[in-house]
């Protein structure tokens, strides 16, 4: 309960990032959803130090990648880490209007609804990639019988959500278009400013940045989610400024 | 956890001695010879059989009953179609057993030969049954349902579920004794039990098979046993400390153990002589899995009756879980310490490394009791309600903690000496049967170490198993 917290504590230097291993066992949705809230706190200039754990899912408290461990707290997920790190008083947001705001809202939504979910249909749906590349990178901590077990329940459990959401019934290539139009849609309001709220990045610009740089950079079993994204020269000028700026220079 | 036993053994029906009106054949004064077959006059059992047999096999049988022709007085055959009886009704699968002793009938009979015939009643072919059973401090449902013997040979299959106050479980299982030998018997079984552990703000859930072989080897009872459990921990609530969520998620355990029982005791709940030495070993990860340890643990207990019917009893526990590799250990396999039933005056599993008040359990510890027990002072309710009560003096010590592999024995010795826990008072204990014990004592805890959580005062514990 945010509200009540003592917002007075400063960000201290220990603060962790939890994410499953990177090599052997990350999936794209859950990079892409890492890397957006790695790329938010850097933009608020908060140092957050990344740890890799295998049952990183399940110590979260909502079951989803990433999540935070500051102080006493565990937040999980960007929308509230947004809301935990305001409360501390660091926000991107502050300088927008209500309206900016709401259309921040609702590029955000469409992210989480469109990119997120095309992300989630890709790895666990198509049979391919869940053979060759979810599965075996999703078991691969765990020995026999139990990484079969583990995997095919996360399946099913995505499988479920698809359907639940109307998904079930989609083909790749719906699913590939409804990711170039979603693309379309960002590349159109980014236009050719810097940020998609001109000179000063928000939680959007994080987002945005999350998933494309990682679509962008994972290997699938084909290539054509990225050649999707590519397509969109803005939105590739607007990854590499992001990733120039905020993400070599702490590399050393 | 202990289990109900649902055989009431009824008294024999006594020898009948087959002396009925049709066969008084011989006048008054052939009465002598009847009277010397009462003494103790040389007998011979010409035929031993089963009545009532449905679905048992017979060659299952033979062996229980093979001792009885072996008698050859009277006396003895008494004796031996009652420990027949009883090995009988060991096995599971009668609702009765009744003997008959007769003298010989028919072409072939000596004069001094005997017909016994035992008289059985089958169980139902399915059992259901609803007991509740007593844990350490915990309550549970259990029904259940058994096939008491499935192929005629008394395997037994049994489907149990539990609703307890911490745990719920449900399992199958199947057992088959050797014919003949019925303590060397293996079982298999599968079984499902989820725990809260609120000392710990941890959630477990085990998914097991194991298969397991019992056997008596001189005086002791052997167990080998493989188990596979599929371990998923969580946190229980929203305020568990960060050390448990970072045991939460999911585990392999493929273990072999063994154990080893002598157990001398007259009861195992309120014993009055007699010794139990209890030793267990577990080795995980050498038959796949995740966790890779090797876990030791005893268990001792000697009791002697003193003068005035008080019983003095010591006993000492210990453990050590040594991890292979350079994985920690899982909380799920480390031990607990602290409670009614292990070192009184503490709260229940709430000692040693503690992280935020969640108790992480420990790799090494030992336990030691010294207890006093006397009848309640001026005896009320002799011979009646009141012996099931006993007055108890108690001293309880022990430590739980964490050693690093890399120092020597020498240090793992002075670590568990230092920082001892202890505690003493007085009591009473209700005993329940021959299943649980009741004990209200008054505590007083000593050499309580900053995390512990005390409960000095009046304790409340019920179980099977006491420190």
């Amino acid at each position: 309960d945010l509200e009540v917290e003592p917002a007075a504590e400063p960000w201290p230097e220990n603060a962790t990032l939890y994410q499953p291993l990177k090599e052997d066992q990350i999936l794209l949705s859950d990079h892409a959803s890492s890397l957006a809230v790695q790329a938010y706190l850097r933009m608020c200039g908060l140092p957050v130090q990344v740890l890799c754990r295998v049952n990183s899912e399940f110590m979260s408290p909502s079951g989803k990648i990433p999540f935070i461990h500051v102080g006493n707290q565990v937040v999980s997920e960007l929308g509230p880490i947004v809301q935990f790190t305001k409360a501390k008083g660091h926000s991107l947001s502050d300088g927008l209007d209500d309206v900016q705001r709401a259309e921040m809202k609702a590029y955000m939504e469409l992210v989480n609804n469109m990119l997120l979910t095309a992300e989630l249909y890709i790895q666990w749906c198509d049979d391919a990639t869940a053979a060759e590349i979810s599965r075996p990178r999703y078991s691969s901590p765990y020995s026999w019988p139990l990484s079969k077990i583990l995997a095919y329940q996360k399946q099913w459990e995505v499988r479920r959500k698809m359907n639940a959401i109307g998904w079930g019934g989609k083909t790749l290539q719906q699913v590939y278009e409804d990711v170039s139009q979603c693309c379309q849609a960002l590349s159109q309001r980014l236009g050719m400013q810097p940020y998609f709220f001109n000179k000063q990045p928000t939680e959007l610009d994080a987002l945005v940045f999350g998933h494309l740089f990682t679509i962008l950079t994972t290997r699938l079993t084909s290539s054509e989610l990225a050649e999707r994204v590519k397509s969109y020269s803005n939105l590739l000028s607007f990854c590499r400024r992001i990733e120039q700026t905020y993400f070599e220079d702490k590399s050393s | 956890t202990g289990t109900l036993h649902s055989l009431d053994p009824l008294p024999m029906q006594g020898p009948e001695l087959g002396i009925q009106a049709d066969d008084i054949e011989a006048p008054e004064v052939e009465q002598e010879p009847k009277q010397e077959v009462l003494e103790n006059k040389n007998v011979v059992v010409q035929r031993v059989h089963i009545d009532g047999l449905g679905r048992t096999k017979e060659d299952l049988l033979t062996y229980e009953i093979a001792e009885v022709f072996r008698a050859n007085n009277l006396i003895d055959v008494m004796r031996k179609s009652h420990e027949a009886r009883q090995k009988l009704l060991r096995l599971g699968i009668f609702r009765k057993v009744e003997v008959n002793i007769d003298t010989s009938r028919g072409e072939d009979a000596l004069p001094n030969g005997l017909d016994v015939t035992f008289e059985v009643t089958e169980l139902r072919r399915m059992t259901g049954s609803y007991n509740t059973m007593v844990g350490n401090n915990e309550g549970s449902m259990v029904l259940g349902l058994r096939l008491p013997n499935v192929f005629g040979r008394a395997e037994k299959l049994t489907f149990q579920f539990s609703y307890g106050t911490k745990e719920t479980s449900y399992g199958l299982s199947f057992f088959k004794p050797q014919p003949g030998h019925f303590e060397r018997n293996v079982s298999f079984n599968m079984y499902k039990v989820t725990g809260q552990f609120p000392w710990s703000s941890l959630r477990e859930t085990d998914r097991g098979v194991s298969a397991e072989l019992s056997f008596p080897m001189w005086k002791t009872n052997q167990t080998l046993k493989w188990e596979g459990v599929w371990r998923e921990l969580g946190c229980l609530g929203q305020n568990a400390s960060f050390a448990i969520r970072n045991e939460s998620g999911h585990s392999l355990k493929s273990s072999l153990s063994h154990a080893m029982v002598v157990d001398t005791r007259n009861s195992s709940i309120l014993p009055r002589k007699g010794g139990l030495l209890k030793i267990h070993q577990e080795l995980a990860g050498y038959t796949g899995g995740d966790a890779r340890f090797l876990k030791e643990d005893f268990e001792i207990q000697l009791n002697k009756t003193l003068y005035w019917d008080s019983v003095l009893s010591a006993s000492l526990w210990g453990g050590l879980l040594l991890p292979f590799g350079d994985a920690p250990t899982c909380i799920a396999d480390r031990f607990y310490l602290g409670g009614p039933t292990s070192i009184r005056g503490f709260s229940m599993y709430s000692m040693g490394p503690q992280s935020d008040g969640d108790y992480l359990g420990g790799e090494a510890y030992w336990a030691g009791g010294l207890h006093l027990y006397t009848p309640l002072p001026f005896r009320p309710g002799r011979g009646g309600f009141g012996d099931l009560f006993r007055t108890h003096f108690f001293l309880n010590a022990g430590n739980l903690c964490n050693l690093h592999y890399g120092e020597g024995p020498q240090a793992h010795l002075k670590k568990l000496a230092e920082c001892i826990r202890w505690s003493y008072g007085l009591g009473i204990v209700l005993r329940l049967g021959n299943i649980a014990r009741l004990e209200l004592n008054y505590c007083i805890p000593m050499g309580v170490q900053s995390g512990d959580r005390i409960c000095d005062g009046i304790q409340f514990g019920a179980g099977i198993r006491f420190l």
